[in-house]
């Protein structure tokens, strides 16, 4: 259940955001969160909106894409989609990590991250600056 | 230089931030790594489900190395005292981490640990992670090794259950090998299914009851 914890990080990073700029109203964070992550989207939503009530950041939606994995071969210099274990006991494919083509042993290169991507939000009435993306 | 653009009131933005969330964790694991690596320490992270033996082992490797050489322990534990207790018989210097509602240790908990001992004569500590078979594989600890102990009494689906453990981990252990015929469990299927999430994963088989495996999980962790 570290799902809490994330979604803790997130308020953290975006209450700093708000803080630091003129911001009015925060109406989406948009999320990253890598295939091989081990963070339950569902659940994050649901820690995000329990500890986003009474912040200025309530109501806020959370939207949350899945980043694909990519996995790199040093035997064979593949570089491409992992080799999924799918069988007749799996209710979905696991990623592992066997090259697809050599059946050697990869490194992830991509899709282990969870990342706050970008912040949707109205500015103030007075329209200060703010840093450019 | 920071470049700003001028907003308009009620404007809507889109503010890009590629900001990581578990960078913070993984900046301090480096950190611990860097104070190991400059003690000449290494830092083993034993993971594993609750009653997989994780403790038992890491009780036996100290029996056969504190002899030799400096060995400390960290016990994390949600709850009980329970672990650093039966380590702490063996007169080695023994951290507890009570996480409290934590489901993981994370490196800015090991980073207090590591203060509260001399690392001065030191060659190997043992963090024991929370029994949870998820979670602490997202959270890096600074160590040179992340070792998962599985045991047959966990049951022969085991492995394929919690794949992510293993991805990222350089041991595995097979433990209560002894029991495995009583369990029905075969030692072999659950190397097999290690390897087919991780093909060049050493397993080493072990019954601390026995001590079969356990000088071969003690030659591997001294040559991490």
């Amino acid at each position: 259940m570290h799902e809490l914890s994330v979604a803790s990080a997130v308020v953290e990073k975006v209450l700093e955001f708000v803080s630091a700029h003129s911001v009015k109203k925060v109406l989406a964070v948009r999320l990253a969160i890598g295939e091989l992550s081990h963070i339950e989207a569902e659940q994050l939503r649901f820690c995000y909106v329990a500890i986003t009530e009474q912040t200025p950041i309530q109501d806020s939606a959370l939207e949350i894409e899945t980043v694909e994995a990519v996995v790199n071969c040093e035997r064979c210099r593949y570089r491409g989609r992992p080799k999924y274990w799918d069988d007749a006991l799996s209710v979905g494919p696991i990623p592992t990590m066997e090259c697809p083509n050599c059946g050697g042993a990869v490194e992830i290169a991509e899709g282990n991250d969870c990342a706050i991507k970008s912040i949707r939000f109205a500015v103030e009435d007075d329209g200060l600056a703010i840093p450019a993306a | 230089m920071i470049q700003t653009i001028e907003a308009s009131p009620d404007e809507i933005y889109d503010i890009e931030l590629e900001h990581s969330l578990l960078e913070a964790n993984a900046q301090l694991a480096k950190e611990n790594r860097a104070l190991l690596d400059r003690h000449g320490v290494t830092a083993v992270d034993v993971m594993g489900a609750i009653g997989s033996g994780k403790t038992t082992l890491i009780g036996r490797l100290v029996e056969r190395l504190k002899d030799r050489f400096g060995v400390a322990v960290f016990n994390g534990d949600a709850t009980t005292s329970s672990d650093a207790d039966l380590i702490a018989n063996q007169s080695v210097p023994v951290v507890q981490i009570a996480t409290i509602n934590g489901c993981h240790l994370d490196a800015n908990l090991v980073g207090k640990a590591l203060q509260k001992i001399s690392l001065e004569q030191l060659r190997l500590v043992f963090i024991e992670n929370i029994g949870n078979l998820i979670c602490p594989a997202e959270f890096p600890l600074g160590s040179k090794a992340r070792v998962v102990v599985v045991s047959v009494t966990e049951g022969p689906y085991m492995v394929r259950k919690h794949p992510h453990m293993f991805l990222g981990a350089q041991l595995v252990v097979i433990n209560k090998i002894d029991l495995a015929e009583a369990m029905g469990v075969s030692v072999a299927e659950l190397t097999k299914d290690v390897h087919k999430l991780k093909p060049d994963l050493r397993v080493i088989p072990t019954s601390c009851k026995t001590g079969d495996g356990l000088d071969e999980v003690t030659a591997a962790l001294l040559a991490v």
